[in-house]
């Protein structure tokens, strides 16, 4: 189990420099002068002189390696340089609006496991009722429509019809609700579907069989021996998920005028900030890398098949 | 003319949601243009944000345009743009799959490797770097998505490759000393790509979205082209106003993904029995019914 | 005559009603099972006998729509027209199961104890620390080696005979009347098997439980069954007591049957005698005799009249087949009863 951890985590640090060399990479090779641009930005452009000294000032003139090795002792120190448009500094940024995008996140994966365990049950527990046809239509209807529809949608119904909670901005623990519930509804509808057809194929197998030879309840059996085994299953869908429900705060957090990390990101693509950019594209891919991992190591001391296998390996 | 009956029995077996909406979508993706009743870029603005009407059937918005011919031609520009998406997507990926299915070993470790990563990352993410590299646009945008796309197409179709490349045919062609070339361009490709069309357009969904949720960061399809997504976050500012024009558009796009999605999903293998329906019940009970019970004990 | 019985089925009849077609897998089957005895069902693989153990008690397979007709009494009880929840109260209590493959009949993710320890709680009433004392007790019951250690273990790190032993360790942990074993034994290696027969006829004998062996092998009925009926496409061909009818078959698809098994006898390279032509498949029921097409005593009655059970002259054995039962009345001395 050490060995496993181990190895897993020696893997995670290869994707992290491999993920480093792309973000450097990506903006590199980037089209343009990034001098000029910074120029253009600075509304310098006509200063003779002024581009030289620019290349001079953020090292574009040193060799690719260096430059690498350098951005990154910087990135690792947590300096992610400064933004071409704005000239602030990146990681003071980052530090303002990561809270947010976090907590976002967090809420939406509770909201979503909760939300899809307790519907999955119910459809798998009375199939082909009326309970289950309403679940399968979920899952069917939130897996297909666009995040920023659901969005809208719940602008309308709870903001504008209902006025319950307020549509956009941010005060206090109620603005927190609509942008929760919008970037649930898809891995919600997504992960019951996981589990209603888990507990579907678990409820058909020949352990089950034995545990209603025993003469259990239907839910006991359902609760204690089929859900245990679909555990693994969830638990990797649930990363997928917390995976795009990062990306559905790129556009969660325009909608409701939020400035997180996915609006950040948004806007330095939007102006072309590479430095904005390559900073929330390497943090991004460090999450992603982390929750695999975080994933991996769970659905390893969740599945004894497995802990045992890749430990003995 | 057989394959044409497979067809039909095929379309009989989907569900009819999958049929009524992909087929619309197709209809109007196709023909939209043509049918659709106004110019959907003539601006009236004295009919601004109306309801329906004789002339508009579902009524204008804020700049005084068709709604109805927006959302057809719209449907075309989303069909064209995921049928881009989805080849390029899918020539990369069935190219990758089909060599790492050939050439087995490192090779094919190497490109998994990199397809697991591809998949592990979401679609938005992966396309919103590179258009914020080469800076956004129509083209940027297709470029993007399919870049975000080809890891699945790739991953399928060296699933399907090595099925293929594990029949005895091959062997046989291998040891009759067909050489490589022919045996990937005249066995494997053909084979791979039927299956892999399959599978992507169950995809097609997705793509849509992807190209709506670009369109409605400002980042895809530009103004005046109407495109779905773009039309929502038009239309947004007004939501309270003249939420038609939100709703329409997310409806449509909806009601097109469900039928991707349902189309994936009748693909797909489902490995629990089917459970009977009432319908089903009935029959096999009046069937049963006719059958004979007698007690088998003689005195 | 048979008060004591335990269990005792008369006419069952099973129809089995899936989304695509409509089977009877049970056609019109009747014996018993008495307290300290043990029954053995024989027939091919599809001849029903699992089905007409399991589908009175409501164990079967999702996706499929049982209909039960006859009677099934346990212990006086008519199980047939009770409620789900009624029979849950019978599982696992006062009658345990035993499964054809132990490799899956156990949770993979749960402790083999708590696997055992719960049904201590739900039937017994125990509380959770006396329910695992429970299991262990079972556990060394079974003749499993080191219990303590095997308790906390999965049942992925145990070879097939101990997961079997597990598996009989739970079904006798409600402390039931009766068990039924299908094909305990088929997916075990040789060796394996004999201990595995032993060890249920011993806990048979010990805790005077009555037996149902769902079996197509001869070998094992002879060395552990009292009773013994022959199923053939969902109908019993033969019942009675073990010794008469594995030395004395009547019934012409119990003798092709026995005639099967190759013996000590036979010479080197003699060739196997296999029963020619295919069993026929499930769905509505035959008018005749399932056997007549592969039967070399069959006559053109036998493809229309359904050969009903009769007692054969001079025994308790019940068959259907009244040519045979007519052609030893001939060489026989005795009348028909």
């Amino acid at each position: 189990m050490l060995r496993y951890t181990g190895n897993r985590l020696q893997q995670s640090v290869v994707l992290l420099f491999l993920a480093s060399v792309v973000c450097f990479t990506l903006v590199v090779s980037s089209p343009g002068n990034v001098a000029v641009l910074i120029a253009e930005l600075r509304g310098m452009i006509g200063s003779p002189g002024y581009v030289e000294q620019i290349e001079q000032e953020i090292g574009l003139n040193k060799p690719l390696l260096i430059r690498y090795a350098d951005w990154l002792g910087n990135v690792i120190q947590g300096d992610f340089g400064i933004s071409y448009r704005t000239g602030h500094d990146v990681n003071a940024d980052i530090m303002n609006r990561i809270t947010v995008t976090g907590m976002l996140v967090a809420g939406g994966a509770v909201v979503a496991t909760v939300a899809s365990l307790v519907l999955g049950f119910i459809g798998a527990f009375w199939p082909g009722g009326i309970t289950d046809r309403a679940v399968r239509g979920f899952a069917l209807v939130g897996a297909s429509t666009p995040t920023f529809f659901v969005g809208a949608l719940v602008i309308f119904m709870f903001a504008v019809i209902l006025n319950l909670v307020p549509a956009v901005g941010f005060n206090g623990l109620k603005s927190w609700i609509l942008p929760w519930i919008t970037v649930a509804v898809l891995p919600a509808a997504v992960l019951s579907r996981v589990v209603r057809v888990g507990l579907e194929e678990a409820m058909a197998s020949p352990y089950v069989l034995t545990a209603k030879s025993k003469g259990l309840s239907r839910f006991r059996i359902m609760f204690r021996d089929a859900l245990p085994n679909i555990t693994p299953i969830y638990i990797n869908a649930l990363g997928t998920q917390i995976g795009l429900m990062t990306a559905a705060a790129i556009i969660v957090e325009p909608l409701f005028a939020w400035q997180g990390m996915g609006d950040y990101f948004l806007n330095g693509v939007r102006f072309r900030d590479f430095m904005v950019v390559q900073a929330c594209l390497l943090l991004f891919l460090t999450f992603f890398i982390v929750v695999n991992l975080v994933v991996d190591l769970t659905v390893m001391a969740t599945d004894p098949r497995i802990r045992r296998q890749r430990s003995g390996a | 003319m057989r394959p044409l009956v497979s067809l039909v029995t095929w379309l009989k077996g989907l569900p009819r949601i999958t049929v009524v909406t992909v087929s619309l979508f197709l209809f109007f993706g196709i023909f939209g243009p043509w049918i659709a009743p106004m110019d959907p870029s003539a601006q009236d603005l004295s009919l601004m944000g109306q309801g329906p009407s004789a002339t508009h059937w579902l009524g204008t918005d804020h700049l005084g345009r068709d709604t109805l011919s927006r959302l057809m031609v719209a449907a075309n520009t989303s069909l064209t743009s995921v049928g881009m998406v989805l080849a390029i997507a899918m020539t990369i990926g069935i190219t990758m799959g089909t060599i790492a299915g050939y050439c087995r070993g490192w090779v094919e470790d190497l490109l998994m490797r990199l397809v697991d990563v591809g998949l592990s990352i979401p679609s938005l993410i992966i396309s919103l770097a590179v258009i914020g590299i080469v800076g956004p646009g129509y083209w940027s945008m297709v470029f993007a998505l399919a870049l975000a796309w080809w890891p699945m197409s790739a991953r399928i179709s060296r699933a399907v490759a090595v099925s293929i490349m594990n029949k005895p045919h091959i062997e046989a062609l291998r040891v009759l000393g067909a050489s490589p070339l022919r045996i990937y361009f005249n066995h494997l490709l053909p084979g791979t790509i039927g299956s892999v069309m399959v599978y992507a357009t169950a995809d097609a969904g997705m793509a849509a979205i992807a190209v709506a949720t670009l369109s409605f960061l400002g980042l895809g399809i530009q103004p005046p082209t109407p495109e779905w997504g773009q039309m929502l976050v038009d239309a947004l500012p007004y939501l309270e106003s003249d939420p038609r024009q939100v709703i329409l558009p997310g409806l449509a796009l909806t009601a097109a993904v469900i039928g991707f999605n349902t189309l994936g999903e009748t693909i797909a293998l489902n490995r629990v029995p089917k459970r009977l329906s009432r319908r089903q019940l009935l029959t096999r009970r009046m069937e049963v019914a006719g059958w004979h019970k007698e007690t088998s004990d003689a005195a | 005559m048979q008060h004591d019985a335990t269990l005792k089925v008369d006419n069952l009849t099973v129809d089995l009603l899936t989304s695509k077609t409509a089977v009877r897998p049970v056609d019109g089957v009747s014996y018993s099972v008495r307290k300290g005895e043990c029954l053995a069902i024989v027939g091919e693989s599809g001849s029903g006998k699992t089905v007409m153990n399991f589908a009175p008690l409501g164990l079967m397979p999702a996706g499929v729509s049982t209909e039960l007709s006859g009677s099934v009494k346990f212990n006086g009880r008519e199980l047939i027209g009770l409620e789900d929840g009624e029979l849950r109260h019978i599982r696992g209590k006062s009658i345990g199961f035993i499964f054809q493959d132990p490799m899956s009949a156990l949770n993979p993710v749960r402790r083999i104890g708590r696997q055992i320890a719960e049904m201590a709680e739900l039937h017994l009433g125990l509380s959770p620390s006396a329910a695992e004392a429970r299991a262990l007790e079972l556990i060394k019951l079974v003749g499993i080696p080191d219990p303590e250690a095997r308790l906390r273990q999965y049942p992925h790190e145990l070879s097939g005979g101990l997961r079997q032993r597990v598996v009989i360790a739970i079904a006798l942990a409600g402390e039931p009347k009766l068990l039924i074993a299908d094909e305990p034994t088929t997916a075990l290696d040789v060796t394996v098997q004999a201990q595995i027969l032993r060890l249920l006829k011993d806990l048979r004998k010990r805790l005077d439980m009555a037996m149902i062996l769902i079996t197509h092998d001869m070998g094992v009925v002879a060395s552990s069954a009292d009773d013994i009926v022959v199923m053939y496409a969902a109908r019993a061909v033969e019942r009675g007591p073990v010794e008469e009818v594995l030395t004395q078959p009547r019934h012409p698809y119990t003798r092709a049957l026995i005639n099967a098994i190759p013996k000590s006898s036979d010479t080197v390279g003699t060739r196997f005698r296999g029963l020619s032509g295919m069993p026929p498949i499930l769905g509505a029921p035959n008018p005749g005799c399932a056997f007549a097409p592969r039967c070399d005593l069959a006559v053109a009655e036998c493809r229309h009249t359904r050969p009903l059970m009769s007692q054969a002259t001079h025994s308790t054995v019940r068959f259907a087949c009244p040519i045979a039962n007519t052609e030893s009345e001939i060489h026989g001395t005795g009348t028909c009863s």
